[in-house]
């Protein structure tokens, strides 16, 4: 039995939700057996406590039983920066208040900052962790868009498009909630630290789970309820076909969300998600404004004042013709100087406008030194 | 009575002058050396007996002190036999002692007293010509090695009686017949380098912008990096860098070939090309520095006034990459070992390879499979010490075969553009006392390189954006400038400030990935 914690209780969360998230982080083990898939997980979040310890607890049923039933707030670790709210309290986000959402989170940098943020329209970001160099650079735009225009951006910690989402949104000096699949204490990898570190000074970063509770493969999809539920359009950048793939966004459609897709190539296979969603009636999205548009499609003032803030919406218009042919033939696919002098550009004159074209912040270099225009055209 | 001779020993890659000091004398016999003589010093007291001996001389039945001066250096290796055992027959009176003054003596004796050849030959005659010697007698199987030293005459002895011929003014020893009829080149130095880079850069058709690259690379002597998927061209390529550097100046050539001659290869003719080294991944980092025994030289060494290729860059330890930042920076490589320490030159030009990822298709769009955390790893390899040393770095694709690709340059003109831009750069930094722009430091930068208005607003423009770090600026300026060299203009346009841009290696490599 964990120690009582040395301060007062975590302020917060009721009892009982705190108790619900204890019972989880305790029967992670089992249910990381049980759920297999989706389904039968959400089945499995869906039980009151009492059958999710009968269902999953085996033989320590009884000795998890005789702690459920004692209980105290105190036993869960404490930690200062960490804190706690539940669907009990004034502040928790109004999107999670379905039964199917979780019942609690704890925060890292503070409930008042996730009640504001998350009053503020949400748009969640996904993707899979295996990304391309344009799923990276659209993804990063994207979340760069609609931080500037004032719109809160939601992405898991994974590697990829979740991780360009938190990035872009912080070009902009924006704020972004990120959503873990395990504690908050223990669950972010050594490579994002200093991500994460900076993401909590302006933003949130949420977890259904107790803060010392280890990621495993399910919290990671009971996360994506959160993605699912929490925002009013879920935009999918770049994902494959894969079963997880893009669940949250199915999710999010299942719970009538708006839900939107950056189109790819069809005969990539890392686009194949996201085309199939366009195809099963997915709004078809090229960059912050046409997301902006799906938000505010109501009120078209609105939409116009804050398209208008959007970061890299204006500055292609006053371009030199030349500047423009080679950024227009980068954006077909003539993407590298030898592309380009197969286009019939001179090989200097080409480097000289890639040159110039990266330092006005409409090109970037991608890994393999392929170029890659930031804004859609 | 008293006689003295002169000889050499070679201290890694230093020739150090001993003189042989022999004092004959009433007594018991005995034959003594002193003066911090290693094993083969003092094992030569029995070669040398046997060797005068037998060859029809008397070995004085007295007291014999050899003295080896200077005192406090080490001397190692056969080398010293020839002058002492001359040094014995002048201190017994039967050579003159006059003339051994002033004829150096470098060579292992055979108990019959033939003279043996001893590595390192060049070197000597090097330092022997520097030491104020009139001649230096050698083995006749290394003596036309020595004899590519201008200024020394260089007497071929077979035996220790031609020795004395030649000490009693008469002539050497016909010299052996060169290895490969007379051709004008070292065999072993260029053997090596010619395997490398056969070829010419007009084999390599497409890849415009990677050859370019090379061609500015070999201008400015920069160090670049080539990355590309597997089968892009990028060891093709980088072989063909020999084929269109300038051929090495006679002070250059003989360094190179001094280095060869004392890591123990034989050489007939001064190197003209200039060396290109190629280990492989698996090399140490003793291998990659020198230093491993006492007096082995290592790949940078070798490859001085040359190219370093190192293939699958980020093959390499993480030890071996390290231990390259001094070479790199320096120019020279100090190495210290329990009980020895060296300085070596190694100014080359590195010429480094890598896949873009792990999988090696990371340029090639989505056949990347390779997941963040490796891509992650692949970059760390390859970013910090190595990488801020590296001016240029270009990536090559996979061609796209929709007409045939027709090649950018041949070798030949290529290298007439190299050898023009060489003499501008040569001309312009003489009083800075280096011939290559990447050479060039922060104050050689600012007095050198002009640029011109549109140039000066893209270079702001580039600073503001957060594309360059100082060291960066110095590293596209060096480039910038090889660039306007090539079109022998005096300012830096905005075009090859653009290219330069285009060509600097942080993103490509050290990757633009989110966060």
């Amino acid at each position: 039995m964990s120690p009582p914690a040395a301060t007062a209780t975590p302020a917060g969360a009721c009892g009982r939700c705190l108790r619900r998230a204890w019972l989880l982080s305790s029967l992670s083990g089992p249910m990381e057996c049980c759920a297999r898939d989706r389904a039968r997980l959400l089945e499995l979040l869906a039980l009151p406590d009492e059958q999710l310890l009968e269902a999953l607890a085996g033989r320590r049923k009884p000795e998890l039983r005789a702690r459920y039933e004692t209980f105290r707030a105190e036993e869960l670790a404490d930690d200062a920066r960490l804190q706690s709210i539940c669907r009990h309290r004034r502040g928790y986000p109004r999107a999670l208040d379905d039964p199917a959402a979780p019942p609690m989170l704890h925060v890292e940098g503070g409930t008042a900052r996730l009640s504001a943020l998350a009053a503020a329209p949400v748009v969640t970001i996904l993707g899979s962790s295996n990304a391309s160099d344009y799923g990276i650079q659209m993804a990063r735009s994207l979340a760069r868009g609609l931080a500037a225009s004032g719109v809160t951006v939601a992405a898991s910690l994974t590697d990829g498009i979740a991780v360009a989402a938190h990035a872009g949104a912080l070009d902009a000096g924006g704020r972004s909630i990120a959503v873990l699949g395990g504690g908050l204490r223990v669950s972010c990898s050594s490579r994002r630290r200093a991500l994460y570190e900076r993401l909590t000074r302006t933003g949130c970063a949420v977890s259904e789970l107790p803060p010392d509770c280890p990621g495993r493969r399910w919290g990671l999809l009971a996360s994506e309820r959160i993605l699912a539920e929490l925002p009013r359009v879920a935009v999918a950048v770049e994902a494959d076909a894969g079963p997880g793939g893009l669940a949250a966004a199915r999710h999010a459609q299942a719970l009538g969300r708006t839900v939107a897709a950056i189109p790819g190539r069809v005969t990539s296979p890392l686009s194949r998600g996201t085309n199939e969603l366009l195809m099963t009636g997915a709004s078809l999205v090229r960059g912050a404004r046409d997301v902006l548009d799906l938000l505010y499609a109501a009120d078209a003032t609105r939409a116009r004042k804050h398209a208008a803030a959007a970061v890299g919406a204006a500055p292609q218009n006053d371009l030199p013709p030349d500047l423009r042919a080679v950024l227009e033939r980068v954006g077909a696919g003539c993407d590298t100087p030898d592309g380009l002098t197969r286009a019939g550009i001179e090989l200097s004159a080409a480097l000289l406008a890639l040159s110039e074209l990266e330092l006005r912040g409409l090109l970037v270099r991608g890994d393999g030194g392929r170029y890659l225009p930031v804004n859609p055209l | 009575m008293l006689a003295r001779a002169h000889a050499f020993t070679i201290e890694h890659l230093h020739t150090r002058h001993v003189t042989v000091e022999v004092d004959v004398r009433a007594g018991l016999p005995a034959f003594t050396i002193v003066g911090l003589a290693d094993t083969a010093v003092r094992e030569a007291r029995e070669r040398i007996r046997a060797a005068i001996l037998n060859s029809g001389y008397e070995f004085p039945a007295r007291r014999i002190t050899a003295n080896l001066a200077p005192g406090d250096v080490r001397k190692a290796g056969a080398g010293l036999d020839l002058a002492l055992a001359c040094a014995v027959l002048a201190a017994s009176g039967q050579l003159p002692r006059e003339e051994l003054e002033r004829v150096a003596l470098f060579g292992e004796l055979g108990l019959d007293g033939s003279v043996r050849p001893v590595h390192g030959a060049l070197a000597v005659a090097h330092a022997a010509r520097r030491a104020g010697m009139r001649a230096l007698a050698l083995a006749p199987a290394c003596a036309r090695e020595a004899m590519l030293i201008d200024g020394l005459d260089v007497p071929a002895v077979e035996h220790l009686r031609s020795t004395a011929r030649v000490l009693n003014g008469g002539r050497g020893d016909a010299l052996h017949a060169p290895a490969a009829g007379a051709r004008r080149k070292s065999p072993a130095i260029d053997a090596q380098t010619d395997s490398m880079d056969r070829g010419d850069l007009g084999d390599v058709h497409g890849q415009h912008h990677a050859v370019k690259a090379m061609v500015i690379a070999a201008a400015g002597a920069h160090n670049v990096l080539l990355s590309g998927a597997p089968g892009t061209g990028k060891t093709m390529l980088a072989r063909r860098i020999a084929s269109i550097l300038p051929p090495l100046s006679h002070a250059e050539a003989v360094e190179v070939t001094r280095i060869h001659s004392l890591s123990g290869v034989r050489v007939d003719a001064l190197a003209m090309r200039c060396p290109f080294r190629a280990p492989h991944h698996s090399i140490t980092a003793a291998g990659l520095v020198g230093g491993a025994t006492r007096g082995s030289i290592g790949e940078v060494v070798l490859a001085h006034n040359g190219v370093l290729f190192l293939d699958e860059l980020s093959e390499f330890s993480r030890s071996t990459l390290e231990a390259l930042r001094q070479p790199l920076e320096d120019g020279r490589v100090a190495i210290a070992r329990a009980h020895h320490s060296a300085l070596y030159p190694t100014r080359f030009m590195l010429v480094a390879a890598t896949n873009p990822c792990p999988c090696g298709f990371a340029s090639e769009g989505d056949r990347c499979g390779c997941s963040e955390a490796e891509l992650a790893r692949h970059r760390r390899r390859l970013s910090g010490p190595m990488l801020d040393r590296i001016d240029l770095a270009t990536a090559l694709h996979l061609e796209v075969r929709d007409r045939p690709a027709r090649a950018l340059t041949t070798s030949a003109q290529a290298r007439e553009q190299v050898a023009r831009a060489r003499e501008l750069q040569a001309a312009r930094l003489a009083p800075d006392g280096v011939t290559v722009n990447a050479r060039m430091d922060g104050r050689m930068l600012s007095r050198h390189v002009k640029l011109d208005a549109r140039s000066e607003r893209m270079l702001h423009d580039a600073r503001a954006a957060g594309l360059l770090s100082a060291r960066g600026e110095h590293r596209v300026l060096r480039v910038a400038r090889t660039i306007a060299d090539l079109d022998a203009t005096a300012r830096v346009r905005a075009c090859d400030l653009g290219a330069a841009l285009a060509l600097r290696p942080d993103a490509s490599v050290a990757g633009n990935r989110a966060a």
